[in-house]
């Protein structure tokens, strides 16, 4: 393939990723828009026009105007501002449910995959009947079992990713157990520990990184998921799964800004989220890329 | 060969036919379009028999079309709307009836010219059976009826052919109403008892999937938590007005509630009561379909304390509460306005009329407010949850986020959780929860009912888990008095200690926002908030 | 013979090698039903007039009046008899609610499975010819695109315009016409049944029905389809048996379409595998928009009603789908490469 024909060698890695995202307009667009969502969850409180909770019934559900550019809500609320501070949230619950899953996750796999034996069969048994389960119902059952807080959600998104991170890491270590730097970190005095946490863990955390930035996106859709059959986030947080889901009753009569800008908000993350991993894969690896 | 393949494929029809079908009863004419009606629900029908543990409301409403009761609540207009009138009883499978003076004895004559669906008469016998089925069998008639004093078998007796005799220790005013409700539905007893088993003497599961009925429609197809299709039987004799004008009916359920504004707008369904306010208005606007919009007398929306639990035990807590909620924006952005409201009423100590619900003296006074929390203590606030079910969430949501804008202003901090309507029904019943809104219905809509199902007893209905001694004398005394003025001046006096300690605050009664094909009509609210599809005609 | 024998052994040895597995998702959904905070007994009994003796006389006939590590000894013995206990939302047997509404979710699965991979091979080899292009962008970019909506808000959103404002799609409410004569109930899936009974106008109701459910649950699939028939195209392009194919001077589309799909085609089988038994339990919300009487929302009902039998039942059912699912890729693989199946 001419990619990997042209590449230049890894240590320039900069250059790489320039070369990479010249020939890639989607991933750089993809990064700008990341960059751009991140920004607006940092900067949301100043730069929100309306205190995205207070009501004001009897300015409710106007179209998008000069004053509320996004229109308002059943409740009068300005539709822009809770936008706004549902970023905030969103990239927080994508970004711990994510996290916490890659951080049990890894670890777990990266172990299994170093030692082997009986603790590797017992986890492969686990995961096997994690991947089993239909995930979005084992969600739901997790929520609905320990409540729809907002760590709850995280947790049931966290733990319903867990298994492929598990065995993601099961595999690339166990490739590369036998190693001969590997074998040289354990000749000079390394514990077992120290190999997986700072010799294996961090060889195999680019490739993970292409996971992560896939499950960003989906960790979102899922949120909006529970959110539309009413396991979602509490009222009035604002969280855009949450808008979309109450947007979404609106459509019939014809106020269309209810889920029209919450969802296309959504949309926009998930693609940004979905691209930047396509991006990254070929940043980090020109022949994987699919 | 020909033969042996379609035999075949016949024989495979037969086995892959889903169970829990009723055959439809003889070979009729099919029905036209303009004949057929089409409704479309949020929710399904789950059981045939209205009484046992769990059926919906849906459910409910399919039998009092299959099955007749002995008698009928009346109807009458309201403002150009039928309503179900439950002072004017009248007689359904029974011909006539008539109560002795002293209110202990009904005597209940059936239709010489009753016939079940399979064509056997209806008997005394049958009835008997029936009745006596409602206050032994373990399911939900038992308890009903005992709010109509009628709790053993032996106070049903059959006085000659086509006669039966309920038998009251005390002149219970609800003893006729209860053989009206949903649960009092008429079996036929010969072809019930075929299904009957030693662990099963009244045939229960059997009728889950199955009638035994003389009522206006027949079953047709049943699939439960899908569709239901009734036929119209030709031979009822039970209607106030003769046959029924639909010949077909479709019960079908669309979860959905978008997708039922559509379908309706669209004329592609007749008619649709469970949509979604914010869709009502815009289709009124629109004028391709008829909305009525009734409100539903028998019930009420409400916002409870644990009476039980501090602070909620302190009536000034309760007053302040009461008194910092602003009801108008409450029921403007939950209910978009399509109801009555139960706030805002005038009266002090006690109000002219004994009705019930009506509307109670809670009007939003911060300052007022305030005062009553500094007065209990709690001066500095405290914090509470503030719980609703997710079934109710499209109205609950918005008031909760009302609730907690406005508690906050008095220094409460609200914290707001919806749950699945399992969860949150369990704690309702536990009394784990401390305060929530819910809604209650009673399909008995006197005054003295409302006080002794809601505000007496340690029971789920208690919703403020309220013990006021007054209250359950009053509404003792009341049940049994027979002098109008004197029960009068009892509920009045009821209703006067509910305004002042309020246990609960009374919000509002929903609208029942029917919406239909423009040519319906004669569309008429029912206690127990379903379509009576036998009123129903097309223009 | 030996071969039959060999494939015969290994169908076997796979099936036993995954009953832990069910066993496992069995016992953790039944603990996890449990853990529920909504007690089905106080849900089902609440009856207008309903009191704490109604209650309890029902969870003693749920049989939850028992320890819980009784109740499942005897949910355990339940399922080795087949029996998956009754559902109270529905008052029928799981087993029966399951025959009814499985065909259902099964046809719309494989349609939107098939309407996927209709349009993700196409795409896929489209950007696999050009990797690099205008035409890779776009692809990867539209491809994208359907799994960024949620499915409930495309699915509304399809019935909003193609339903309500241009009327070609028929009412998005459940599978068949409802004012039409009732379906022949031959196998349940409704297009292969109006098929064989040869009627037309039935088949093409069912069909305009099925179009949209399936558009939704396609647009969500497609992404992964095609990424992975554009890789697999790419691996097989670059290798030496298509640069002979195309030195001896076979015609391109020829060299394309039956020497380098064919042998692309296996780790796309291997996604589609996995996309099938996902989209099978994540159909819970395209089931819910489109009234479509499968199992995914009829699982969705159960849990919200603390309904512990059917919750567990499709759980079941998913897990020895997925299991199936995987044993049948795995065969297939084998068919088309015997050097796996020896192994």
């Amino acid at each position: 393939m001419s990619a990997s024909l042209t590449s230049p060698p890894r240590n320039a890695t900069l250059g790489h990723i320039a070369w990479v995202l010249r020939g890639n307009p989607l991933t750089a667009l993809a990064m700008a828009g990341t960059a751009l969502l991140i920004a607006l969850a940092v900067l949301a409180p100043w730069i929100a026009p309306y205190d995205p909770i207070a009501s004001d019934v009897p300015g409710a559900l106007q179209p998008p105007s000069a004053t509320h550019w996004f229109g308002t809500d059943q409740l009068g609320r300005d539709i822009l501002s809770r936008l706004l501070h549902g970023t905030r949230l969103d990239l927080t619950i994508a970004a711990a449910a994510v996290g916490l899953s890659f951080a049990v996750g890894a670890m777990i796999g990266s172990f299994c995959g170093f030692v082997g034996g009986r603790l590797d069969r017992w986890v492969g048994r686990f995961t096997d009947v994690l991947m089993a389960f239909p995930l979005f119902v084992l969600a739901m059952a997790m929520v609905a079992a320990l409540g729809n807080r907002l760590e709850n959600i995280i947790y049931a998104t966290a733990i319903i990713n867990l298994p492929f991170y598990i065995r993601f890491a099961r595999t690339e270590v166990a490739v590369r157990r036998n190693a001969g730097w590997v074998e040289a970190a354990q000749a000079s005095g390394n514990s077992r520990g120290r190999v997986v946490l700072f010799f294996l863990l961090p060889n195999i955390l680019p490739i993970v990184a292409v996971q992560i930035s896939l499950n960003l996106g989906w960790a979102i859709l899922n949120a909006a998921g529970l959110s539309f059959i009413g396991l979602g986030v509490q009222a009035p947080t604002p969280e855009w799964g949450i808008m979309v889901a109450e947007g979404a009753r609106f459509i019939a009569s014809g106020k269309w800004w209810l889920v029209f800008f919450p969802g296309a908000a959504l949309m926009f993350a998930v693609l940004c989220f979905n691209l930047l991993g396509d991006g990254l894969r070929d940043i980090l690896d020109p022949r994987m890329r699919t | 060969m020909d033969l042996t393949r379609r035999q075949s494929l016949l024989a495979l029809t037969a086995l892959a036919a889903p169970a829990g079908i009723a055959l439809p009863a003889g070979a009729q004419p099919a029905a036209s379009r303009a004949e057929t009606l089409r409704q479309v629900t949020g929710n399904a029908v789950n059981t045939l028999d209205p009484t046992m543990p769990g059926s919906t409301r849906e459910a409910f409403g399919i039998s009092m079309n299959v099955y007749d009761r002995l008698v009928a609540f009346g109807r009458r207009q309201v403002d150009g709307n039928w309503v179900f009138d439950h002072t004017v009883i009248r007689g359904e499978l029974a011909e006539r009836f008539e109560t002795s003076a002293d209110g202990l004895k009904i005597t209940l004559h059936l239709r010489k010219d009753a016939r079940w669906h399979d064509g056997t008469p209806v008997t005394a016998e049958d009835v008997k059976w029936s009745l006596d089925r409602a206050v032994s069998a373990k399911s939900l008639a038992g308890p009903q009826f005992t709010t109509g004093s009628l709790t053993k078998p032996e106070q049903f007796r059959i006085a000659g052919p086509g006669v039966i005799e309920v038998l009251l220790d005390k002149p219970d005013r609800l003893a006729l109403s209860n053989l009206a409700v949903p649960y009092a539905i008429m079996i036929n007893s010969k072809l019930a008892r075929q299904h009957a088993t030693a662990e099963d003497p009244w045939a229960q599961s059997w009728l889950q999937n199955n009638t035994a009925a003389s009522g206006a429609y027949r079953i047709d197809t049943y699939r439960p938590g899908v569709q239901v299709t009734l036929t119209r039987n030709e031979d009822w004799k039970g209607g106030a007005e003769g046959l029924p004008f639909f010949r077909r009916i479709i019960l079908q359920t669309v979860p959905e509630a978008a997708t039922r504004a559509n379908l309706v707008e669209r004329g592609d369904a007749d008619l649709s009561i469970d949509l979604q306010a914010s869709d009502i208005t815009a289709l009124e606007t629109r004028g391709k379909v008829k909305v009525a919009s009734i409100p539903q007398t028998n019930g009420f929306t409400h916002i409870s304390f644990n009476t039980q639990v501090a602070p909620f035990d302190n009536v000034k807590v309760r007053q302040a509460i009461a008194a910092a909620l602003p009801y108008d924006s409450m029921f403007k952005a939950a209910l978009f306005g399509r109801g009555r409201p139960l706030f805002g009423g005038t009266f002090t100590g006690q109000p002219a009329s004994a009705d019930f619900p009506q509307p109670m003296p809670l009007k939003q006074d911060v300052e007022r407010a305030r005062a009553l929390l500094a007065e209990a203590g709690l001066a500095s606030g405290f914090s509470t949850p503030f719980a609703f079910s997710a079934g109710q969430a499209a109205t609950a949501e918005p008031l909760a986020a009302l609730v907690q804008e406005a508690l906050g202003r008095i220094g409460i901090k609200v914290e707001i959780q919806k749950m699945p309507d399992a969860q949150f029904n369990t704690l309702v019943a536990e009394k784990k929860l401390n305060f929530y809104t819910d809604a209650g219905t009673a399909w008995l809509p006197a005054t003295y009912y409302f006080f002794y199902l809601y505000f007496t007893r340690d029971q789920r209905w208690n919703f403020a888990s309220w013990n006021n001694p007054r209250i359950t004398e009053l509404s003792n005394a009341a049940r049994f008095e027979t002098d109008q003025a004197a029960y009068d001046a009892a509920c009045r006096e009821m209703i006067g200690i509910l305004a002042e300690q309020v246990p609960l605050l009374m919000l509002w009664q929903p609208n029942m926002d029917a919406v239909m094909a423009a040519n319906l009509r004669d569309f008429t609210y029912q206690f127990y908030r379903q379509v009576d599809f036998r009123d129903l005609k097309r223009a | 013979m030996r071969k039959l024998q060999a494939i015969g052994r290994r169908i076997g040895g796979r099936l036993l090698s995954s009953v832990p597995a069910i066993l496992g998702v069995v016992i953790l959904t039944f603990l996890l039903m449990r853990v529920l905070p909504g007690d089905p007994a106080v849900f089902f009994a609440s009856g207008p007039s309903a009191g704490q003796q109604e209650i309890e006389d029902l969870r003693k006939q749920m049989g939850l009046d028992q320890p819980v590590p009784v109740q499942l000894v005897r949910y355990l013995q339940d399922i080795a008899t087949g029996n998956l206990g009754r559902s109270m939302t529905t008052g029928q047997p799981v087993l029966t609610d399951m025959q009814q509404r499985l065909p259902a979710s099964l046809e719309l699965t494989f349609s939107a499975l098939f309407l996927a991979l209709a349009c993700a091979l196409p795409l896929g080899i489209l950007a696999a010819l050009r990797p690099g292009s205008a035409v890779d962008h776009v692809v990867r970019f539209l491809c994208t695109l359907g799994v960024c909506m949620p499915t409930f808000v495309s699915g509304l959103l399809l019935i909003y315009a193609f339903y309500y404002l241009l009327g070609w799609a028929p009412d998005p409410t459940g599978r068949i016409d409802i004012f039409a004569s009732a379906p022949p109930e031959i196998t349940g899936f409704l297009l292969f049944d109006f098929a064989v009974t040869g009627d037309l106008e039935g088949f093409r109701a069912a069909f305009s029905q099925l179009i949209l459910p399936a558009c939704t649950m396609a647009l969500f699939v497609l992404a992964p389809l095609a990424r992975m028939t554009r890789a697999s195209m790419l691996a097989v392009l670059g290798s030496d048996f298509i640069r002979t194919a195309r030195s001896i001077g076979l015609a391109p589309w020829r060299v394309i379409l039956v020497y380098a799909l064919r042998n692309a085609l296996l780790p796309v089988l291997t996604i589609a595998g996995i996309v099938f038994s996902t989209m099978l339990g994540a159909n819970v919300l395209v089931e819910k928009v489109f009234s479509w009487p499968g199992v995914a929302s009829y699982a969705l009902d159960a849990l919200l009603a603390s309904d512990y039998a059917p919750v567990q039942g499709f759980v079941l059912l998913m897990a020895t789908i997925f299991v199936l699912v995987n044993l049948l890729v795995d065969i297939l693989y084998g068919l088309a490469d015997p050097r796996i199946a020896a192994e």
